[in-house]
């Protein structure tokens, strides 16, 4: 247990740049930059939860860092990338509903309604503003994956989008409600059957969800024979 | 007061002495970065020194515009480099030091150069005027709300004050910085006409927006134009440096403390450099249409500075 100001400041540090990898996240369209800034954004947020280890030296967060490491820096921009290859596409270009600049407009506001609705109670809950400052990034955090899942056609990206929402859940539940360790542990496996689901699927897509409808009618001629 | 105008002489003499080297030493690291060998880190002031020798040519159907605008732009940057100390941090004198008279000067110099490029009426000097005052027009209220993200930040609009603050104060105080640097990086490379925003390396091309209002501008008024360009990138480079990583920057007037300001200021400049260099050769020149995506990220991190400065 160590009660150092400076803890709190490079908790700080690391929120501004997860907010600044979240933003890459929303305009980045090389698929493989998406996944190393994700894969950063997931050393920054396993940084969190070690300061915050260090803080309150409780071993559930030293696990939770060690399974972030692991699963989320290494592990899933790894399956992520043999996607990638085995699919031969290296850019995402296409957005709908909004532009890169609508969604960084977009986040920009969300960001903005989460500071002022969360300000309204979270005070009376507790006056650390630290607590106030991981539950804001934390939800924007999600709340941007989602907009990644919206914007983008390929589905690769989605999944990235998926990605990014449970950083912000996590965010999320380490300064709110702190998670059982099961829990956390069971999300992280929940994630990479996500993601071999979802290759399964992007197999069949390549690329996205329109074309998928067509692919899957081809089939359904065969059950008709 | 007398310690001032000393202040002003030196101050300005340094900014526009060291200013040629940066622009330099970003062509140098660019040639690195694609496996040649470069110019000479003294080539900016060579060319600046054979412009001087060389004679002026005026096209017929210019009138006094393009004659007064190299004047008005050395004018309009050095007394912008009053506002930003970087040997060491005087008293404010009679407002100078406003961040808004900062900006205003910055942007005279702007217009007056878009007017010298259609003054002459080639297609392409109308062209680059053209382009240089719709990528202003958008990124210009970004560089407000960035600069007011700045000032709630430090608590004040004088940017001697802004630098004494954020001397005394650190990364760890004000972590925001982090995120307002960011903006003020993409400020520095819009207004420096970098890639990817415009390709300072071509010329007779059509991608081209700064270069192309220079066209018409041969000998001193070439080299006035150049300077006034390098300094501009200097006076950007100083905010940045003195707002994200002051250290070695005095608040206290004297020879050894003055050393020591011009030794990391040089120093810091030039890491600086060397990173707009890997920058520069890292992307290639977007299309003028996504351009707004770059300032968008500017405006994203000043607003979320702001957003910042309230949660605390």
């Amino acid at each position: 247990m160590i009660n150092l100001p400076v803890l709190d400041d490079i908790t700080k540090i690391l929120f501004v740049l997860v907010l600044a990898t979240a933003v890459l996240i929303i305009t980045v369209r090389t698929l493989s930059s998406l996944f190393n800034i994700y894969s950063v954004q997931s050393w920054f947020i396993a940084a969190v939860a070690f300061v915050m280890y260090l803080k309150t030296g409780s071993i559930v967060l030293l696990l939770l860092t060690i399974l972030t490491i692991a699963g989320k820096a290494f592990l899933v921009p790894y399956v992520m990338r043999r996607i990638q290859k085995s699919m031969n596409m290296k850019r995402d270009v296409e957005f709908r509903y909004l532009t890169p600049i609508g969604s960084i407009l977009v986040g920009t506001a969300m960001i903005f309604i989460v500071y002022w609705s969360f300000s309204k109670f979270l005070p009376e809950l507790s006056s650390d503003d630290l607590f106030i400052f991981g539950a804001v990034i934390g939800v924007s955090l999600a709340l941007m994956g989602m907009m990644v899942i919206f914007t983008r056609k390929r589905m690769i990206t989605k999944i990235l989008g998926y990605l990014t929402m449970e950083n912000g859940v996590l965010l999320f539940s380490l300064f709110i409600a702190e998670l059982p360790f099961i829990i956390e542990l069971l999300i992280v496996i929940d994630l990479v059957m996500l993601i071999v689901l979802a290759t399964v699927l992007a197999f069949g897509i390549d690329s996205s969800i329109d074309e998928f409808h067509t692919k899957l009618n081809s089939f359904t001629l065969w059950f008709k024979e | 007061m007398l310690s001032f105008l000393i202040y002003a002489l030196v101050n300005t003499v340094f900014v526009i002495l060291i200013s040629p080297l940066f622009v330099s030493l970003i062509k140098k690291v660019k040639a690195y970065m694609q496996g040649r060998e470069g110019p000479p880190l003294l080539q900016t002031y060579y060319l600046l020194g054979k412009l001087l020798k060389k004679e002026t040519v005026y096209s017929g159907n210019t009138s006094l515009i393009i004659r007064i605008t190299p004047y008005v732009n050395v004018v309009c940057v050095i007394a912008a480099s009053l506002f930003v100390p970087v040997i060491y941090i005087p008293m404010s004198v009679g407002g100078i030091g406003n961040i808004i008279l900062f900006l205003y000067l910055l942007v005279c110099a702007k217009f007056f150069m878009a007017l010298a490029g259609l003054d002459a009426g080639s297609t392409f000097g109308g062209m680059g005027s053209s382009r240089e005052m719709t990528v202003s027009a958008v990124i210009e209220p970004v560089i407000i709300i960035v600069f007011a993200a700045l000032s709630l930040l430090l608590k004040t609009t004088n940017l001697y004050q802004m630098f004494a603050i954020s001397l005394k104060s650190s990364l760890f105080i004000n972590p925001s910085t982090l995120l307002i640097s960011l903006s003020l990086f993409i400020i520095l490379i819009v207004e420096s006409a970098r890639i990817p925003v415009d390709n300072p390396e071509t010329h007779l091309e059509l991608t081209m927006i700064h270069e192309a209002m220079l066209l018409e501008y041969s000998g001193p008024d070439l080299a006035m134009m150049e300077i006034s360009h390098a300094i501009k990138q200097t006076l950007l480079m100083a905010v940045l440096i003195n707002v994200l990583i002051p250290w070695g920057l005095t608040a206290t007037p004297g020879v050894l403390s003055v050393s020591i300001s011009v030794i990391t200021f040089i120093a810091k400049g030039a890491v600086l450099a060397i990173v707009v260099g890997v920058f520069e050769s890292l992307f290639a020149k977007s299309r003028l249409f996504r351009l707004p995506n770059l300032f968008m990220l500017a405006f994203f991190f000043s607003f979320s500075t702001i957003l910042f400065e309230l949660l605390r």
